[in-house]
């Protein structure tokens, strides 16, 4: 037991200093302070340890944080550090959810983390509890919503509260029209998680709660959430040098994670053999001096924003970054014809002084590249280049150890001129009148390879054969490409050549021997056929020499200007395929085939004549209709120019239609490209150009179409010609009705030559009253006096004339006008009356009103019978003065013939044709008015009495003042 | 000059607000001294009138361009945050003599013209890239100039007002950007509102 004892007083002597120290250390922490970063929901917590027994000591805190309640921890962390004596330690927690959202609770506590005091482990107690609220501060206003202008990363989540001092158990929130999930906090706190947020814009998205959507307070919260995209690894990163003086490090940032209220991406650079770092002032570039002694760099890019950090790391030699500037000073020296010195100069870069260099030629759309190596100034020759030739040459260097080329640096230049290498290309067209010849020269224009320069002039030569002293030399200037010339005689020997600055060119020589006319008929022509490539033909080689052929042919059309090709071909060449960007298909193109004389004579050898491509013809041809008969009819084209069609007639086509179904012998049948089927039938000879359309149906309706045929195809199948066999029986009427046509048109002739005959017997203008048919009415009362008056047998006392009848007549220039629309007292009226001597003589008197015929025919405006003047004559003026007189005279029994039968007995009776007021009725009384109102068409005639017709002096007296005439009228 | 204008004025009014300024204090004696710089024009009301009628015209176009150019939920929730809740609005007596109808739209105006500098600045930030509307609100600030100019000539010609005590509104510098937002939509809300009603009363 004693040992026991001893042991048991020993082991608590030891431990009473140890627990001693742990009462010391195991005591609270002190002044645990918490303070609110809002913004970034951070709570910062301070703290510091009393009675530390060493200066120095590691020690273990244990912080806990709880929310809305103390008992709901919702936080434990461990942390570990060393503590000074009076030192403040730091810990700063992030919360997820805005601190304005809950109250929340911290408390510590710690122990010593020494591995020499392990048996001290002991937790102190926990610090008594510190509240953080920061809705306290919100007031009373009106509901908000946390955190405001949050900034978050691209893909993370986020937790928004809507805090209100009510019980609002409604409310929702929307990001872009989407609602947010919602959880209830407590009472008056709602929270909302949005979860993988995407970045929609820099200037951040509306974000909107509501309590209720129909209640408006206009203290609605909402706030903006700023989603920046996530940093990316800088790209590409690299340095170079082009001074040695300067490093320029280059990258690519990636996506832009800067939002406009944070921006907060930026980089910076470390070199981490010198342990400098710099800021970079821009987001994809950055510089940095040279050291002098320094050859080799180790960088890292660092990139970083308010999330994250990255980096990037780069080592490299300086010498093998250097990127040379731009040559400059590039000339050109010694520039001949064909040859060229160019020579530049480069940037020093002090030891590093050789350098590859690359010279690039561009000319006569080709370029040839060379490399040369150079010290600071370079030089290349350029030979074999092309005389009068614009070059571009240009040159970039790069150092020994290539890193990079140096931009280009460049300069034109142009070789010399010389004179032009290659004789003109030189055709001709010869017409000969009258022993001279008129030649015109052709020539093409030489390439700029031939020509070597630009071409100046052209110099033409023309030496007659037979008289060689005869020369002429004429200089075209350029760019003429031909010229005329009128020659003595065909004979000559013509030289061109084309001269630029430099020079003539050789000779073009060609000998012109006679008329080319003569040879052309000579010649016949031959039909060619056009291929996809142009138009084929091929040719006899001649039995003599020859150096080679020309083709030539009109490229426009033959009836404009001929615009004269020709090709070259060699002395072998027996077959060619002409083309040309001017033949147009449809067109006919006449090609002539030459042989050139190792004279340089051109003969002819050939003509050709073809289409590019051959067309269908466009219009068919006029067709016109003959020899109709019962069974046939004849078509003829013979108008049609088969030479002037897009294509080469190869025949006709005839078409016919009817309504029979069977075709014609030698038809076929066909349909056409309508449907409609029809007969037809072929001509193969193109110069076939009638057709006679044989065993038809008579009196039968047909429709035909003649329509050409070329290679291409046949012509349009419209319009179609309408044409009616003749009818059986046509001859037979013919036969009947030529005759009657003819003796009716005997007939016509007949009456028109016997017409005045015709007239008299049967229309008279003056009706003989032998024939009237008054004698047939009158035959019950005839007697034996009963006769007809002669007019011969009147022997006229006086004349007077009324109403001289001059405007009447003006008035009726042959149109016959109304009666009732004539003023009858206009109305002529010859009195044939004796006069008051000679009243009591006897003898008949008788007055004819003619007016029917007057009427008719103005021109015989008298009375009929008695052909009197409208002069009165001698010896009848008293008469004329009183017309009333007469009227007076009529009035007792002027229907009687007064010396022939006894008074008051017709004997004589003059009927009128209409009954007149003024002489229907012979018991009203006469008026003395000379008016025969209401006027007719139809005048009566009458006979009066010689005796009545002589009045009583008074009845004259009276008479003679009743006047109805105009004085100015009265005569004598 | 459109800068400064937009952005020296409000800074000048916002230097010299003051929270509670909401008040309008008595306007000058009619006896005080009232001078003008330039000489008013002959038809001082005529033009007045135009000038409302012009930014009546106008007022409503403005409008829809600024919620348009918010975003939403601002189109779409135009009574709740774009209502006319503008509580320290100055107020206006159409049936008031003409004086003092003048005297409350001098307020009205200053009132105006400080909240659209406000609204064109934050603008600025908040929508760099809504053109139109910035050019809108300039325009608008520029034809509220001259009308407060007009109406000051008036008062002063024909009143001798020489000096009316205006209020502004609240500085949205310190503001959240929802908040910015907001307060301009109602700003602006207001504005179609009050410019109508002024409109008609002149």
């Amino acid at each position: 037991m004693a040992p026991m004892a001893v042991f048991q007083a020993t082991f608590l002597l030891a431990l009473l200093p140890l627990s001693a120290y742990q009462s010391e250390v195991s005591s609270e922490p002190l002044s645990l302070n918490v303070s609110i970063s809002s913004a970034q929901q951070r709570l910062h917590l301070q703290w510091s340890v009393h009675n530390l027994t060493h200066p120095e000591l590691k020690m273990a805190f244990q912080i806990e944080i709880s929310r809305i309640k103390k008992s709901n921890v919702i936080w434990v962390e461990n942390y570990s550090t060393t503590v000074q004596q009076n030192q403040t330690l730091h810990w700063t927690w992030e919360s997820e959810l805005p601190l304005e959202c809950a109250t929340h609770f911290v408390r510590i506590r710690g122990k010593e983390d020494d591995t020499w005091a392990a048996q001290q482990r002991v937790w102190s107690s926990w610090s008594s509890w510190v509240k953080v609220d920061a809705q306290s501060l919100l007031g009373q206003g009106p509901p908000h919503i946390f955190p405001i202008d949050k900034l978050v990363e691209e893909g993370s989540n986020v937790t928004i509260c809507y805090v209100s001092r009510h019980n609002e158990s409604n409310v929702s929130c929307l990001l872009h029209g989407q609602r947010i999930p919602r959880e209830q906090l407590d009472t008056h706190v709602s929270v909302f998680t949005l979860t993988n947020v995407s970045f929609i814009s820099t200037w951040g998205s509306n974000l909107y709660c509501e309590n209720d959507p129909d209640i408006i307070t206009g203290a609605e919260p909402g706030t903006v959430l700023f989603v920046s995209k996530v940093l990316e690894e800088p790209k590409g990163f690299s340095c170079e040098t082009r001074d040695f003086g300067t490093l320029n490090c280059t990258w690519d940032p990636g996506s832009d994670t800067d939002v406009w209220k944070y921006p907060s991406q930026r980089y910076a650079l470390f070199e981490s053999f010198s342990g400098k770092k710099k800021s970079c002032e821009q987001k994809n570039w950055c510089t940095w001096q040279v050291a002098q002694d320094s050859q080799m760099y180790n960088f890292t890019l660092i990139a970083e924003n308010y999330f994250r950090k990255r980096s990037v790391n780069l080592l490299f030699n300086l010498a093998h970054r250097v990127h040379p500037m731009t040559p400059f000073n590039v000339l050109f020296e010694s520039v001949s014809t064909t040859n060229a010195t160019m020579t530049w100069k480069v940037h020093s870069l002090g030891n590093f002084s050789t350098f590859l260099c690359q010279v690039e030629l561009h000319g006569e759309g080709r370029a040839i590249q060379h490399n040369a190596s150079s010290q600071v100034d370079g030089q290349y020759f350029f030979s074999g280049l092309a005389p009068a030739t614009e070059y571009a040459a240009r040159v970039r260097c790069a150092a020994k150890h290539f890193w990079k080329w140096s931009e280009w640096a460049g300069q034109n230049f142009s070789t010399l001129q010389a004179a032009p290498s290659k004789a003109p290309d030189v055709w001709r067209s010869v017409r000969s009148t009258l022993g001279s010849c008129n030649v015109t020269l052709f020539w093409k224009p030489l390439s700029k390879s031939q020509a070597h320069g630009e071409v100046l002039f052209y110099s033409v030569a023309t030496e007659n054969q037979d008289r060689l002293s005869s020369s002429k030399l004429f200089s075209i200037p350029a760019p003429a490409n031909g010229t005329e010339l009128s020659l003595d005689g065909c004979s000559h020997q013509i030289r061109v050549t084309a001269s630029n600055g430099a020079g003539a060119s050789p000779e073009s020589v060609m000998v012109i021997a006679g008329d080319p006319g003569n040879q052309t008929a000579e010649v016949k022509e031959e039909r060619i056929r056009g291929t996809e490539d142009g138009v084929s033909m091929s040719w006899k080689p001649p039995a003599g020499d020859v150096i080679g052929y020309v083709v030539d042919w009109c490229d426009g059309p033959q009836e404009l200007s001929c615009d004269l090709q020709w090709e070259n071909l060699g002395p072998n060449a027996t077959s060619t395929v002409i083309s040309s960007d001017a033949f147009r298909p449809g067109v006919r193109y006449n090609f002539r085939i030459y042989g050139i004389s190792p004279e340089r004579t051109a003969y002819l050898l050939a003509r050709k004549t073809g289409y590019s491509q051959e067309l269908a013809p466009a219009n068919n041809p006029r067709v016109y209709i003959s020899n109709l008969t019962l069974h046939s009819f004849t078509l003829s084209w013979t108008d049609y120019a088969t030479d002037s069609q897009p294509g080469f007639i190869q025949g006709y086509r005839v078409y016919l239609r009817s309504k029979e179904e069977q075709c014609p012998p030698g038809f076929t049948k066909a349909v056409l490209p309508d449907n409609s089927v029809c007969c037809k039938h072929d001509i193969d000879n193109p110069e076939q150009k009638t057709f006679v359309v044989e065993n038809l149906q008579p009196g039968s309706f047909y429709e035909f179409l003649v329509t050409p045929r070329t290679r291409a195809g046949e012509g349009p199948a419209h319009p179609f010609g309408k044409v009616t066999t003749r009818e059986q029986h046509a001859h037979a009427l013919i036969r009947i009705i030529l005759p009657m046509v003819f003796l009716l048109l005997l007939l016509t002739v007949l009456c028109y030559v016997k017409s005045q005959w015709m007239k008299e017997t049967c229309y008279p203008d003056i009706p003989d009253p032998y024939k009237s048919s008054v004698l047939s009415l009158l035959k019950p009362k005839e007697n034996a006096h009963l006769t007809i008056m002669s007019a011969h047998d009147c022997i006229p006392d006086k004349l007077e004339v009324v109403n001289k009848p001059e405007g009447i007549k003006a008035q009726f220039p042959g149109a016959r006008k109304s009666l009732a629309e004539t003023d009858c007292t206009k109305h002529d009226y010859i009195y044939l009356l004796p006069t008051e001597k000679s009243s009591a003589g006897p003898g008949p008197g008788i007055c004819f009103e003619n007016l029917t015929y007057n009427q008719a025919a103005p021109d015989a405006g008298f009375c009929g019978p008695v052909p009197a003047p409208h002069t009165a004559p001698p010896g009848l003026g008293d008469l004329l003065t009183a017309p009333g007189n007469l009227l007076r005279s009529l009035e007792p029994s002027y229907m009687n013939s007064p010396g022939e039968t006894p008074a008051g007995e017709t004997t004589l009776n003059y009927v009128s044709q209409v009954a007149s007021p003024t002489s229907g009725h012979k018991d009203s009384p006469p008026t003395n008015s000379l008016e025969l109102a209401p006027c007719s068409e139809y005048r009566m005639q009458m006979a009066v009495p010689l005796g009545l017709a002589s009045p009583s002096p008074n009845e004259n007296r009276s008479l003679s003042s009743m006047s109805l005439l105009d004085p100015g009228e009265h005569r004598g | 000059m459109k800068v400064l204008a937009a952005g020296v004025v409000p800074l000048l009014l916002v230097l010299h607000w003051k929270h509670g300024a909401g008040s309008p204090l008595p306007i000058t004696p009619v006896n005080a001294t009232c001078v003008t710089r330039h000489p008013c024009h002959s038809n001082l009301m005529s033009q007045i009138r135009n000038q409302l009628v012009q930014l009546n015209s106008s007022a409503n176009a403005l409008f829809i361009l600024y919620y348009t150019a918010q975003g939403e939920p601002f189109p779409s929730n135009l009574d709740k945050l774009c209502g006319p809740n503008v509580t320290d609005f100055p107020p206006f007596h159409p049936n008031g003599t003409e004086k003092a109808r003048l005297v409350e739209l001098y307020r009205i105006i200053a009132y105006l013209g400080a909240s659209l500098g406000n609204i064109t600045r934050d603008q600025r930030t908040l929508n760099p890239h809504a053109v139109g509307l910035h050019g809108k609100l300039n325009a608008t600030a520029d034809t509220l100039r001259g009308l407060l100019s007009n109406v000051h000539c008036r008062l002063c010609s024909k009143y001798h007002v020489a000096r009316v005590e205006v209020a502004y509104g609240p500085d949205t510098s310190d503001k959240d950007v929802f908040q910015k937002k907001k307060m301009g939509c109602q700003l602006l809300g207001k504005y179609k509102q009050v410019i109508a009603l002024l409109a008609q009363a002149f």
